[in-house]
């Protein structure tokens, strides 16, 4: 393949902690990366910020203000293929468990009355406002995900996303389950595969920062039933539940399902 | 010719010597002459697990299940299968060097879930993979008590006669050791100073300890109709409610000793020049199992998924006239919704047992 045909990249980060592009910047593999992609645009990397034409944009970060909301725009129309990448673009991250209300109180308790020269709008995740092809997820997403993704896009293919949960994998490595055995609220049921289970194999239960598994199977409601059976009250549930799944749809009302029979 | 040896083989009266439980730990440092061992050990409050072991004395002989069955010495939960060139379209296939390996401890329900393996693995489309391992692996069956979960006499998987190189009975003084290879022999042979001969004590003790476990077992009778119970009563709100509670995190397929599912998947290097193909557990609770080209999924809901593993545990293995499932009671034990299988096929199998089945038929 000649230089021209490398595929143009473009890595921006919306509001978030910059992680994931640090996770994509730090890949042991970079140099082989960077030879096979034209990188047009890296918002962690560069100060240009031109968005111009590429075949893939990856988007890190919620959109939290306006200028997000327009950024993301502009990115999408000047993108072939969009992914979005981690907990914050793909399910609005940590701060996106804030909501209504709440929001209003949060936001006067740490910036009083202060006045800003931007708009601060509840963290949303990117698919509200553009149309997103592929998420690439994690909190930050794994090396060998990144390089499978950029390896599939690199050969004009496209990759294939996880849907099974962390269980899977914390079987598959032989990890003794918390959450049978000291009855711990882990979300490994919940949350979509990737991470190797790496908390849990440390013995810690999982809280789910990689988010929920994706179409349409993850079960709050079933998790929610068996946290209960092992004593948990709902508020208990859904402020673990909420961290990183604050945004995910059917989230409250599956949880309120499981609780509606019992009064 | 190999056909009339194992005809010969089989007719043949079995072999039995007895260890003393002083001889043991000699017995399974001698074992790691024949390759690496591997034996139950704890590894947590409450489970055990299979691991390469270093002391003898590390092994619980005591255990009743492990976290993941002696399956995954033979199919890995992960592993690659090959290297492919995509430029000049070709693969690369290694043949793997397997070294001999000794799994320590086996109980009867698992060496009939490697019979099952070996009946999918080994018969019309033989996956070198697993047979290159199967044929490395030497298995010394153990006799056990069951717990509550267990239910392999409604299998018939209770005890083995074939499927093992040795297989000890607990004695109260030391176990019983039926010899059911040529291997079997070959080890007994060269660690004879081991064994002793078979007393009418130790005979008294064996048949004790069967009839013990026998009653032991909650169950009793037959699961034979049970796929046939399962699909006359696929319609019934049992399926509802029961696959309402499961997570679909695919525990209960991943700690069956039968299941063999798994996924693949090619991942290409950066150069785009080259890939490898891997392959890993994959489990029918999983939304993509039953997802085809175009979009379709054989198994739509997670009631779908649900019911599908019942059905396929419960479905019939021509090879040994046997269920799919062994009674082993894995899938229950680590499922962490506490979904009972073997509650739910007893009330499968009668409406009055037990009493909540009343009021939901009605």
């Amino acid at each position: 393949m000649s230089d021209t045909m490398k595929p143009k990249v473009g890595i921006h980060g919306l509001t978030s902690c910059y992680g994931c592009q640090l996770r994509m910047a730090s890949v042991q593999e970079i140099l082989r990366v960077a030879q096979r992609f034209d990188i047009e645009y890296w918002s962690m990397l560069s100060s240009d910020g031109t968005i111009r034409h590429v075949d893939i944009a990856f988007v890190e970060g919620s959109v939290t203000t306006m200028a997000d909301e327009e950024e993301l725009k502009a990115i999408r129309e000047n993108a072939d293929v969009l992914v979005a990448v981690g907990s914050c673009a793909i399910h609005g991250g940590v701060q996106g468990m804030i909501f209504g209300e709440e929001y209003r109180k949060v936001f006067g308790e740490i910036y009083g009355n202060c006045t800003m020269d931007f708009e601060a709008k509840i963290a949303e995740p990117i698919h509200k406002f553009v149309k997103v092809d592929h998420n690439l997820p994690g909190c930050p997403p794994e090396e060998d995900e990144i390089m499978y993704y950029l390896a599939t896009f690199a050969m004009g293919s496209y990759p294939e996303e996880k849907d099974y949960p962390v269980c899977a994998e914390c079987r598959r490595n032989g990890y003794p389950c918390v959450l049978i055995e000291r009855g711990e609220p882990c979300l490994g049921p919940l949350v979509v595969a990737g991470c190797g289970a790496r908390c849990p194999g440390h013995n810690i239960a999982c809280f789910g920062c990689r988010g929920p598994v994706p179409h349409g199977v993850a079960w709050f409601d079933s998790l929610a039933r068996t946290f209960r059976e092992k004593g948990m009250e709902k508020e208990e549930i859904k402020a673990r539940m909420e961290i990183f799944g604050r945004q995910y749809e059917k989230m409250n009302e599956m949880i309120e399902k499981v609780f509606e029979h019992e009064d | 010719m190999q056909k009339l040896i194992y005809i010969f083989w089989y007719i043949r009266k079995m072999r039995y010597v007895k260890i003393a439980n002083e001889q043991i730990h000699d017995f399974l440092n001698q074992l790691k002459q024949y390759g690496k061992l591997y034996a139950p050990v704890k590894v947590s409050d409450k489970f055990y697990d299979r691991k390469e072991i270093d002391d003898v004395c590390d092994i619980a002989f005591d255990y009743v299940r492990t976290l993941l069955p002696a399956k995954k010495y033979f199919i890995h939960p992960k592993e690659k299968m090959f290297d492919i060139d995509i430029e000049n379209g070709t693969y690369d296939e290694p043949e793997e060097k397997i070294e001999p390996f000794v799994l320590f401890g086996v109980h009867a329900c698992e060496i009939v879930g490697l019979r099952i393996l070996d009946g999918v693995y080994l018969r019309d489309y033989v996956d070198t993979y697993y047979k290159r391992r199967r044929e490395a692996g030497i298995i010394i069956g153990l006799s056990c008590l069951p717990d509550d979960h267990c239910f392999c006499n409604l299998r018939r998987s209770d005890f083995v006669d074939i499927g093992f190189d040795l297989f000890l009975h607990e004695l109260p003084d030391g176990y019983l050791v039926r010899v059911g290879s040529p291997t079997g022999h070959k080890i007994v042979d060269e660690c004879a100073e081991l064994f002793s001969n078979v007393t009418q004590e130790d005979i008294a003790a064996f048949r004790e300890f069967e009839e013990k476990r026998q009653q032991m077992f909650s169950h009793h009778g037959s699961f034979d109709n049970m796929r046939y119970l399962l699909e006359l009563t696929a319609r019934d709100e049992l399926w509802d409610e029961e696959s309402e509670k499961c997570l679909g995190c695919g525990n209960c397929t991943n700690t069956c000793p039968t299941c063999r599912c798994y996924d693949v998947q090619d991942i290409p290097d950066i150069d785009g020049k080259t890939a490898e193909r891997i392959r890993f557990w994959d489990s029918c609770q999983f939304r993509s199992h039953g997802l085809v080209a175009g979009g379709h999924n054989f198994r739509e809901t997670k009631k779908d998924r649900f019911f599908n593993r019942y059905v396929c545990k419960n479905s019939y293995f021509y090879g040994l006239g046997t269920s799919y499932c062994v009674g082993c009671g894995n899938c229950t034990y680590f499922c962490p919704a506490g979904i009972d299988y073997l509650g739910n096929l007893l009330r499968v199998r009668s409406a009055s047992e037990p009493e909540e089945v009343v009021h939901e038929h009605n």
